[in-house]
């Protein structure tokens, strides 16, 4: 397991460090933010005084050892925008995103399972068909418009929530999370479904059968863990979507996390903070897609065999 | 009947249990139950969180919605809807000399953390935001490459000297919020202390900022104890708070979610226009610039496009600002004339094919897409080849300010220029003299022209800015004017206020009340 893990540490470290680098000079390519800060009227020599201040007159090369410098000691600099830390910002703003993305995918997965499971049960059954129905128009909904929808719905013609916002109680997770997973969940009974079908009829489950297995225990216990690995699979691509920034639902709903942080660093060429909240995002679905390695690894022995020399 | 679930199970159900408890109860990075539900508090929902709320950038949008003449205040204020300066924080102002001007200071005012307020802090003030190396953005919109000489006579008298004669100084000065001389002069402060009548009670950043009312306030208390401003960048959810009634007022909607019931129309003192790149052929044929005006229908674009929220433009500046003239009148729409003119350009031998890149921000105005658009079609109608590029803010910047980008062939930029400082000054010294920040040309005769008007004042000043324009029309055609825009603020039956054309820029709290006359 120790192998196996150090590997995938690895092979998952490998892509962090190119997203890091990629997003700090793809982000000095998009043009000068000396413009966006100054005066109108400032003279060359502010915007040159600007520029060295805060190190963009010097090379791309040595403007990322500089970073790097900094990022081993923990500082990630100052906004531009707002003048505070880069990172105290993104450290504020990630969990309102974490706690959105995790409640949004259990509610997925759960209830994924349950309905995916159930329309595979029957193939080609009402239920399967209502399923299959209903999770392929989830998927395909765009959530922009889907949001829009809600409130104008559920927050104005029936005044049952509220139109956006984060005060209150549990009522103000609903339109958000409504939206952020109607699509994963759409998803993800597909897969399951999918899968569950392919695994209901396999060997296995017949002999399960002809041994008295209860029906209960065929589905849930021998068929929906063969059926689990492609559904873990699209589950970790989703999540990893999520952590990245719900940046639709963030900036309709004005949820107070990263992914609208990060479309206004972007927008704003505020560089510290869009750098520290990629850093903070690659390094979160670095350790996600351990987690879903070691998931893997759990549920399938043949996974975590070291390869044959 | 015991659970027949493992105990793994068990707690990985728990643990859902919890988080699902947990997050229902409170969202991070934002505190519980501070909704200020109606009643006592104005509730406000901006389109952006403030980035900062340093006075001396009040003249951003973003932050002068919610500091000037709220959080602190300027010496002078100037009535948007008049023009007129009102005394605020300096009861009086003489021009003592061509370039002197005395100020007397309003006395038994006193800042929120209890200092009082006395010359020495409006020396500090104006010397921090003009003559310092912060980079004030009110230093580049409103005052020029020269300092100012700051003179103490006393507590209650202030001397400002300038190298040039100023003769709109007070003007100038209106834009400059007071700050404490314990103000920090080398990095700009996030959340100020001030005069005003409100002092920030709390700033949740990415949630909402709230202020209340200062109880110390030298002037009349305002009607709302508390305010509280929180931001959706969607117009159609601003829309619907004001709808809902989560919130009081709302800036900035859309003309598709304006409604007569939850929105006020306002002259919003911003005019937009094609600003055409004459040093680049074709453009750099007069014949040519003039044709693109005549072939824009403005007022097909303000009925269809804009719901009839603008109206026709014909220079830069609307009504109400110092220079305006009002014997320019919108042309309207000549495809037969502008084709003309655009064949004599061609038969003189200016390249009429060659592509000429019409250059757009997104979010720039309400279906500014569609506007693009149709621009381009008439231009194509009059036999000139045009592309579309729509951009961000910061890549429009780059096309909009000196140095301007080379090699991109000839532009015309959608400009949308805002003169809020009610002086055509502001507008010619960045948009018409031959090296200003954001003109791509000019002549000598057009520069003399406003270096004179410059020095002017009263009538004499108002009759030299018009000339100007009529001049630029005439003589130069840099630019082929659209409309002067509306805004469109929303705004619950619950309360009382009447925008004005600053209304965009900046939202005296002071000045709005419960719709049932009542303070609160």
């Amino acid at each position: 397991m120790i192998t196996f893990l150090r590997r995938r540490i690895v092979s998952s470290a490998i892509p962090l460090v190119f997203v890091v680098l990629g997003v700090f000079v793809l982000a000095r390519l998009t043009g000068d933010p000396v413009n966006l800060y100054l005066p109108l009227s400032a003279t060359e020599e502010q915007r040159a005084e600007f520029a060295a201040a805060h190190g963009f007159d010097q090379s791309i090369l040595a403007q990322l050892w500089d970073y790097l410098g900094q990022v081993v000691r923990l500082d990630f600099g100052e906004s531009l925008r707002t003048g505070q830390p880069a990172g105290e910002m993104v450290l504020t703003a990630f969990p309102a995103t974490l706690q959105l993305a995790a409640v949004t995918m259990l509610i997925a997965i759960v209830g994924a399972v349950l309905i995916g499971s159930l329309a595979a049960y029957r193939p080609n059954s009402l239920a399967d068909r209502v399923a299959s129905f209903l999770s392929m128009t989830a998927a395909s909904i765009p959530d922009f418009w889907f949001a829009i929808m809600g409130v104008l719905v559920f927050g104005v013609s029936l005044d049952l929530l509220p139109t956006s916002g984060v005060d209150g109680g549990a009522e103000v997770w609903v339109l958000p999370i409504a939206t952020l997973l109607i699509r994963p969940f759409g998803v993800l009974v597909q897969v399951v479904r999918g899968a569950m079908v392919g695994a209901l009829s396999a060997p296995y489950v017949k002999v399960a059968r002809s041994k008295g297995a209860s029906e209960k225990r065929v589905v849930f216990g021998h068929a929906l863990r063969n059926a689990t690995m492609p559904a873990l699979t699209v589950a970790g691509d989703l999540t990893i979507g999520l952590v990245n920034g719900a940046v639709v639902v963030e900036t309709i709903f004005g949820w107070p996390g990263i992914g609208k942080l990060m479309i206004d660093s972007i927008l704003q060429r505020d560089f510290a903070v869009l750098q520290a909240a990629v850093l903070l995002t690659a390094v979160t679905i670095f350790v996600l897609n351990i987690v879903i390695d070691i998931c893997y690894a759990l549920i399938d022995a043949r996974v975590r065999q070291p390869v044959a020399a | 009947m015991p659970s027949s679930a493992p105990p793994h199970r068990r707690g990985l159900v728990l643990a859902a249990a919890v988080l699902l408890a947990t997050s229902a109860c409170t969202v991070a990075n934002s505190e519980a139950g501070d909704a200020g539900a109606g009643g006592d508090t104005l509730r406000i929902v901006l389109a952006q969180e403030p980035p900062t709320l340093e006075p001396c950038e009040s003249s951003l949008t973003g932050t002068g919605m919610v500091v000037r003449s709220n959080i602190t205040e300027p010496l002078i204020e100037r009535d948007p809807a008049t023009g007129a300066l009102e005394p605020l924080l300096s009861t009086g102002w003489r021009q003592t000399s061509p370039t002197t001007w005395t100020f007397d200071i309003r006395s038994g005012v006193t800042f929120q953390d209890g200092q009082p307020f006395t010359a020495e802090d409006a020396a500090f003030t104006i010397d921090r935001a003009v003559n310092s190396d912060l980079m004030c953005n009110v230093d580049g919109y409103v005052f020029d490459d020269s300092p100012l000489g700051l003179h103490v006579d006393s507590p209650a008298k202030l001397t400002v000297t300038t190298e040039k004669p100023d003769p709109i100084l007070p003007l100038r000065l209106s834009f400059v919020e007071m700050v404490p001389r314990t103000t920090d002069t080398g990095a700009k402060v996030r959340e100020p202390v001030g005069t005003g009548p409100y002092a920030i009670a709390d700033w949740q950043t990415g949630v909402s900022i709230t202020l209340t009312r200062n109880d110390t306030y030298w002037g009349d208390a305002p009607a709302y104890p508390r305010v509280r401003y929180v931001w959706r960048s969607e117009s159609s959810v601003r829309a619907a708070m004001i709808a809902k009634g989560e919130a009081d007022m709302s800036t900035g909607l859309d003309p598709e979610d304006a409604t007569p019931e939850n929105s006020v129309a306002y002259p919003n003192n911003e005019t937009t226009a094609l600003r055409l790149d004459g040093t680049q052929a074709p453009l750099d044929d007069i014949r040519v610039r003039k044709a693109i005006g005549l072939a824009i229908d403005r007022q097909a674009v303000v009925d269809v496009l804009f719901d009839g929220n603008a109206e026709p433009a014909a220079q830069l500046i609307p009504d109400g600002v110092v220079g305006y003239n009002d014997a320019l009148k919108p042309a309207p729409a000549d495809l037969d004339g502008a084709r003309q003119l655009v064949r004599e350009a061609k038969d003189d031998g200016a390249p009429v094919d060659r592509e000429i890149t019409l250059v757009a921000r997104n979010g720039q105005f309400p279906r500014v897409a569609e506007t693009a658009e149709v621009l381009q079609y008439s231009l194509g109608q009059i036999g000139l080849n045009v592309k579309i590029l729509m951009t961000d803010t910061a890549a429009h910047l780059v096309y909009q300010l000196r140095p301007f980008p080379r090699d991109v062939g000839p532009v015309a930029l959608l400009i949308m220029h805002g003169n809020q400082a009610g002086d055509a000054g502001f507008t010619t010294s960045q948009y018409l003299l031959s090296d200003g920040p954001q003109s791509y040309f000019g002549t000598d005769a057009l520069d003399d022209m406003i270096t004179d008007a410059d020095q002017l004042s009263g009538d004499a000043r108002q009759q030299a800015f018009a000339d100007i324009f009529a001049h630029q029309n005439a003589e130069v055609a840099q630019y082929a004017y659209l409309a002067h825009m509306q805004g469109l603020m929303g705004m619950s039956p619950s309360v009382h206020y009447e925008p004005n054309p600053a209304t965009g820029d900046e939202l005296r709290l002071a000045e709005i009340r419960p719709a049932d006359g009542d303070a609160r």
